[in-house]
C-alpha cells in the first residue's frame, strides 16, 4: 500500500488498495453425489417427486417448483448424449483474466433419457456458425484417472468441467426441439 | 395503522459450518413458519428477505434462495441487504398498505466460507477504515476500552455477561455455544484484542430464520395467540465511529422511544449484542432494570449467524409470548459497526 500524489495541484490523492477475499465452502451433499458420478463417468440428476416431475441436473435436494425436499433416493442417471436447445455466441472483450480471443459458443443441452438440461456447455471442434438449435451432441469424457472436481462450484451451476472436456456433434439428423417442450426447465 | 402480528416462525440451529446450501436452510425455516401459521405458500401476498452477498462471496447470491419459497408462478418479492429484522420492518410496512394480509419474511447467512474480520470492513467502509486495517474485533475492543475508561463497566461485567448468556443458551437447541462458565476462569483467559477475550466475541455461525406476518383480521383467525407487533422503529447513528460516543447508543434509545418502550415495562429483552460490552451499552440505552430478563436464548454470544441474528431475536421474543405466556417483550437488532444502526420491536400477547 503506498500513497501516490496526484499530479493536479488541488486534485484528490489516490491510494491504491488492492483487495482479495478468500472463500471456501464445503460441497453440499447433492453436489458431492453429482461430482462423484462425474469422476465415475456418469451424469446424474434428480427427479422431482411432486407434481412437476422435472429432472434437475445437478441434483439440489429440493424442487423449486413444488417447493419440497428431495433426497438421494430421487437421483436418476441421465444420458451423455443430448440436443442443443439454446446457445449464445460470446465475442470476448479483452479484460484482465480473459483467456479467450475468438468468438465461442455456450450451449444448453437437453439430455437424452429421463430428461434434465445442462447449461453453459462447450461445443468442441465446431465453428460457431455451425452451432444450432436441434444439433445432436455427445459428451467427450476426460480419460479415467484424469478427471477431477477442481472446477466444480459448490452450488453446481451445471459444471461438468473436470469430468467432461466438452460436447462433440454426432452427425445425426437435427431433432425437432418442440418435442422436448416441458422436459427441460 | 394496520395492526400486525407474527403468526408463525422457524429457525435452524446455528452451526460453525453448515454442509447444506443456504437455499436448503431457507426451505427448512420457511416451511416451519408456514406450517405454524397453518397456511400454504400460495396464501402469501408479499415476501421479503435479508442477507449479505459479501458473506457468500457471490454477486446476487440471495437470488438463489428464492427457489426455496416457490417463485413460479411469479410472486411479489423484495430483498434488503440487511439483517432479517429490517426485512421484517419492510414486511410490516408493506402490510400497512392494506392490500395484502400475509407476508413471509426470511433471512439467511453463512459466515463460514469467508473471513468475517476481513469481509466486514470491506462491506461497511471500504474507503476510510478498511485500508487502516480496522477489523470489527478491534473496533469492538476500542468500544470496550471506552466503556472501561468512562468507568461505566469493568472487565468482570463483560465476563458476567458472557457467563449468563452461555448459561441461558444451555436450554436453547438452536444455540452454538453454551454451558456453565466461571467468571474468574473467564477472566483468566488471554486477550485477543485488549480488553476483549475470545469469549467476549461472538462465535462464527451459519443459520437462517423466518417469520410469517399477518394483518389484524387474518392474524386473529389464524392464531390462538397472535404475537402483536405493537411498536417497531429503527434509527441510525453517524457512520464514522470516531465521530460518536461509543459508550452510548443514541439510535437505540430513539428507536425504543418511537416503538413505545416507555409505555409499559417489558418482561424480556432479546438483544443483538455480539460483543459482550455492547450488552452493557444496550441495557443502558433501553433503561432496562434488573426486573427484565435479558436474552433467555443466550443472545448473539451463543449464536451469531450474521444477517439472521436480529431476526432470531424477534423469533425468540415471539416464542416468549406464544409459548411462555409473556405479555410484553422487546426484540433488538443491530447493523453496521459498533452498534451503529439499531431496530427495536415491541411484541405483545392478546
Amino acid at each position: 500500500m503506498s500513497a501516490a500524489k496526484d499530479t493536479r495541484d488541488d486534485g484528490p490523492r489516490i491510494m491504491p488498495f488492492p483487495v482479495a477475499l478468500h472463500y471456501e465452502m464445503p460441497a453440499a451433499p447433492a453436489i458431492t453425489r453429482y461430482g462423484e458420478a462425474l469422476i465415475d463417468g456418469r451424469i446424474i440428476g434428480q427427479r422431482c417427486t411432486g407434481d412437476c416431475g422435472l429432472v434437475y441436473v445437478p441434483p439440489r435436494d429440493y424442487c423449486p417448483i413444488d417447493v419440497i425436499e428431495l433426497t438421494a433416493a430421487d437421483d436418476v442417471e441421465l444420458g451423455d448424449h443430448g440436443t442443443i436447445v439454446n446457445f449464445t455466441v460470446v465475442t470476448p472483450v479483452q479484460y484482465p483474466g480473459q483467456e479467450e480471443t475468438e468468438p465461442f459458443a455456450r450451449v444448453s443441452i437437453a439430455l437424452d433419457g429421463p430428461g434434465g438440461m445442462l447449461q453453459l456447455q462447450d461445443v468442441l471442434d465446431t465453428p460457431v456458425s455451425e452451432v444450432r438449435v436441434g444439433m445432436r451432441v455427445a459428451a467427450v469424457w476426460r480419460p479415467e484417472g484424469e478427471r477431477n472436481l477442481d472446477e466444480l462450484a459448490a452450488g453446481g451451476w451445471s459444471s461438468t468441467g473436470g469430468g467432461i472436456e466438452g460436447w462433440m456433434p454426432t452427425g445425426e439428423p437435427d431433432l425437432d426441439v418442440s418435442r422436448l417442450a416441458g422436459k427441460g426447465f | 395503522m394496520v395492526d400486525v402480528a407474527i403468526v408463525g416462525y422457524g429457525q435452524v440451529p446455528s452451526v460453525r459450518c453448515t454442509e447444506i446450501t443456504e437455499t436448503q436452510m431457507v426451505l427448512d425455516v420457511t416451511q416451519q413458519a408456514l406450517r405454524m401459521a397453518g397456511i400454504d405458500r400460495h396464501d402469501i401476498g408479499f415476501t421479503v428477505s435479508g442477507s449479505c452477498d459479501y458473506l457468500a462471496g457471490q454477486a446476487f447470491a440471495f437470488v438463489q434462495t428464492i427457489e426455496a419459497i416457490g417463485a413460479w408462478p411469479p410472486i411479489s418479492e423484495s430483498h434488503v441487504e440487511m439483517d432479517g429484522a429490517w426485512a421484517m420492518y419492510e414486511g410490516w410496512t408493506r402490510l400497512q398498505e392494506g392490500d395484502v394480509d400475509l407476508v413471509l419474511v426470511y433471512s439467511h447467512g453463512r459466515s463460514s466460507p469467508g473471513t468475517p474480520w476481513q469481509v466486514w470492513p470491506l462491506q461497511l467502509d471500504p474507503y476510510h477504515l478498511a485500508p487502516l486495517g480496522l477489523d470489527p474485533w478491534s473496533l469492538a475492543a476500542l468500544q470496550a476500552r471506552a466503556l472501561l475508561d468512562a468507568g461505566v463497566a469493568s472487565e468482570r461485567d463483560f465476563a458476567e455477561v458472557v457467563a449468563r448468556n452461555r448459561a441461558n443458551a444451555v436450554d436453547n437447541e438452536y444455540a452454538q455455544v453454551s454451558g456453565k462458565f466461571d467468571v474468574d476462569a473467564l477472566l483468566a483467559e488471554p486477550y485477543v484484542r485488549n480488553p476483549l477475550r475470545r469469549h467476549d466475541l461472538p462465535p462464527i455461525s451459519d443459520g437462517a430464520a423466518a417469520v410469517v406476518l399477518a394483518s389484524r383480521d387474518r392474524a386473529a383467525a389464524l392464531a390462538e395467540r397472535p404475537v402483536w407487533i405493537t411498536g417497531i422503529d429503527h434509527r441510525i447513528d453517524i457512520h464514522q465511529p470516531g465521530m460518536r460516543d461509543l459508550t452510548r447508543s443514541e439510535s437505540t434509545t430513539r428507536a425504543a422511544q418511537a416503538a413505545g418502550l416507555a409505555d409499559r415495562p417489558v418482561q424480556v429483552a432479546e438483544l443483538s449484542a455480539p460483543f459482550s460490552p455492547q450488552e452493557v451499552i444496550l441495557r443502558d440505552a433501553l433503561a432496562l432494570d434488573g426486573s427484565v430478563e435479558i436474552n433467555p436464548s443466550g443472545g448473539a454470544l451463543a449464536a451469531n449467524p450474521v444477517m439472521v441474528t436480529g431476526l432470531v431475536r424477534v423469533v425468540e421474543a415471539a416464542r416468549q409470548v406464544r409459548e411462555r405466556g409473556r405479555d410484553r417483550v422487546l426484540a433488538h437488532a443491530t447493523a453496521g459497526q459498533a452498534l451503529q444502526q439499531n431496530l427495536v420491536c415491541i411484541l405483545e400477547g392478546p
